[in-house]
């Protein structure tokens, strides 16, 4: 665990969500979901395919919005406080202080500065010299600064995947954001460009705090300091890694660290 | 064990008639095919054989230079006594008439043959560029609303439907929809209703008045627009959907709006695909001649659109009288009707005796009608081919 020591006080979770269900249609994906996120921490959510991790995860910054049909049914998600479906929530608001890295690396095919411009762009941001400044600081956050800060007008789509993936996370963090959710961000990475996003991840926590969805337990050991356990769309247990992956209190998460899930 | 073969070949085929049928499929479909190019290249050479000589000279330059700069005209044929036919028009004709004397056989006219098509030519790219201009906007606006904003349920098949029975309405429907509904009743602004306005709104400064604006560029360019709006619509939306949907997801993420994500991560990539597509608009617009018959073309014009008789300005006119004057010429071209080439080939094929130079203008039009159409589909190819090496993903 990397507990950070400049942090003294315990200030109140980041991401709540409480006793939340979400349906798609009439079909429930969620059962009353009860998970707090800590500033600073890395949470990771584990589970089989299919039990709901990613549609937690995309709940948090209302990803789901965009499939018609889908909704929290019951109970509320708060970030930073706030209820996220209050009225007077500004979506891209949320979307600028929660950001996302998908499981596939998608830059978009312009130049490495314009990707990594794009979110403060679309939020106004026109001044040169700032717009300069996140760029060198998102990059430098990614690891990437020294590669690329020669060709930063190079097409994104000439990097290889781990850059790609890495570029994408700078283009996350560009406009600074509280929390940083990763879906699966190393799922379509060879080991080595794995290992480096996941020593990101360590370096993020420091300014960010990061939920991260992984398929892969012994990565949730390595980058995490919370895990949750997910099955069939409810949360099975919640705990700091160590314990959940050394001591777990259900028989279910057990089984499913074990590898012998029924 | 297997029973003991008969012969030493274990993979002998059977002998159902399945390789027979099989050879006869093969042949079957072939012969389809074949048919389909043999028609292709039958036209194509038809229309080079007679049309070419029309339009290409074996000496310097080598093109028909009269026969792409010139209005149609009335073509006079005068037969002398040794029986030489001198091919002339209406100016000429009384020149060589006054040299011969009486010491004629015969004269013939033939309407519309003489001179060249730049009428029609230049007819035919003005109901272009109005047509593609009005169907990109609102077939480009409709795709987007169709593939990014509207939810998936009735009122979108219902949509869908109605594109679809676009796209099935026969052109001359198209053109009597333009006759009623542009060429009179389409609102205009003018000082004074006519007596056929259908409904006027009196501004004060200048009334709106729903009187149609006759046969014009404008009337036929949007009849037309409405005939290839189907095909921009399908192409556009194919083109947005082919964007992929990381693209979306990543930009809402950063928090973009619908529109911001539309502006800047899917547009662009959707442009190119879009523009090469309406390329093939263009040739369907360039080819309509019912759309364009109630609402547009003449069969014979002796002005183009902007050699308008305006009134001359006084010496010391003012630079914005000058100004002004252009602006209006400029837009008196769109207001003007017009020859396009469909509907003279159909005046010179169905209109006028048939005879020998009345064929040579047809088969000069329709040569010049085929290239200026299949040099349109070429560079759709080529740009498509282009931009697809420049943007991928």
């Amino acid at each position: 665990m990397s507990a950070d020591p400049t942090v003294k006080t315990t200030p109140p979770p980041v991401v709540q969500v409480r006793d939340m269900d979400f349906c798609y249609g009439t079909s429930k994906a969620l059962f009353d979901i009860n998970l707090q996120v800590e500033y600073h921490r890395v949470t990771a959510l584990i589970g089989p395919s299919g039990c709901g991790k990613s549609t937690l995860l995309r709940c948090i910054n209302r990803m789901n919005d965009r499939v018609p049909s889908a909704r929290v049914t019951k109970g509320e998600v708060l970030v930073k406080g706030k209820n996220i479906h209050d009225a007077d929530v500004d979506l891209t608001q949320l979307r600028k202080q929660v950001g996302m890295v998908f499981q596939k690396s998608n830059p978009f095919p312009k130049s490495i500065y314009e990707n990594v411009a794009y979110g403060l762009r679309i939020h106004g941001e026109k001044n040169k010299n700032a717009l300069d400044e996140a760029v060198e600081r998102s990059l430098t956050h990614a690891a990437l600064w020294e590669e690329l800060k020669d060709r930063l007008q190079a097409n994104a789509l000439a990097l290889s995947g781990g850059q790609q993936q890495r570029l994408c996370i700078a283009r996350a963090i560009a406009t600074v954001p509280d929390v940083l959710l990763m879906d699966e961000p190393c799922s379509a990475l060879d080991p080595i460009s794995t290992l480096k996003i996941e020593e990101l991840m360590h370096q993020l926590a420091k300014e960010f705090t990061v939920v991260i969805v992984t398929h892969n337990m012994q990565q949730a050991v390595r980058v995490s300091d919370y895990t949750a356990f997910l099955h069939l769309g409810k949360l099975v247990e919640f705990a700091p890694t160590e314990e959940l992956f050394t001591n777990p209190r259900e028989k279910l998460t057990e089984a499913y660290l074990r590898g012998t899930f029924s | 064990m297997n029973s003991t073969p008969t012969n030493d070949n274990p993979f002998a085929g059977d002998s159902s008639g399945i390789q027979q049928r099989e050879t006869a499929a093969r042949w079957g479909l072939r012969v389809g095919s074949y048919i389909v190019v043999l028609i292709t290249v039958a036209i194509m050479l038809h229309i080079f054989v007679k049309g070419a000589p029309v339009v290409f000279r074996s000496q310097w330059p080598f093109v028909n230079t009269q026969f792409l700069t010139e209005l149609p005209a009335t073509l006079h044929v005068i037969e002398d006594q040794q029986g030489n036919h001198i091919e002339t028009d209406v100016n000429g004709a009384d020149a060589v008439k006054k040299k011969l004397g009486d010491h004629f056989r015969a004269e013939k006219t033939i309407s519309y043959s003489g001179g060249g098509i730049l009428g029609p030519i230049v007819g035919t790219a003005l109901l272009v560029i109005v047509s593609v201009g009005v169907a990109l906007f609102l077939g480009v606006a409709c795709a987007i609303y169709l593939s990014e904003y509207a939810k998936h349920g009735k009122f979108l098949e219902m949509v869908r439907l109605a594109i679809l029975n676009l796209a099935g309405v026969p052109s001359v429907v198209f053109g009597l929809f333009g006759l009623g509904a542009f060429v009179l009743t389409a609102p205009r602004f003018v000082g004074v209703p006519a007596e056929r306005s259908v409904f006027a709104i009196p501004l004060g400064f200048t009334t709106i008045s729903f009187e149609g604006w006759d046969t014009c560029v404008l009337s036929g360019g949007f009849t037309l627009a409405f005939v290839i709006l189907p095909v921009i619509i399908t192409a556009s939306e194919q083109c947005l959907q082919a964007v992929p949907q990381g693209f979306r997801e990543t930009s809402m993420a950063l928090g973009a709006t619908r529109w911001q994500t539309i502006r800047y991560s899917v547009l662009p990539f959707a442009t190119p695909g879009i523009l090469t597509s309406s390329i093939l608009g263009i040739a369907r617009a360039a080819g309509e001649t019912a759309p364009i018959m109630f609402t547009a073309a003449l069969a014979f014009k002796d002005k183009l659109p902007w050699q308008k008789d305006l009134p001359p300005l006084p010496a010391d006119a003012s630079i914005f009288a000058h100004w002004e004057q252009s602006v209006s010429r400029f837009l008196g071209i769109f207001t003007e009707s017009v020859q396009a080439l469909p509907y003279h080939i159909y005046t010179l094929a169905a209109k006028i005796p048939q005879n020998e130079y009345a064929e040579r203008a047809q088969y000069g039009s329709v040569f010049v009608f085929l290239v200026l159409v299949a040099s349109l589909a070429a560079s759709s190819v080529l740009l498509r081919k282009r931009l697809r090496a420049k943007y991928r993903w």
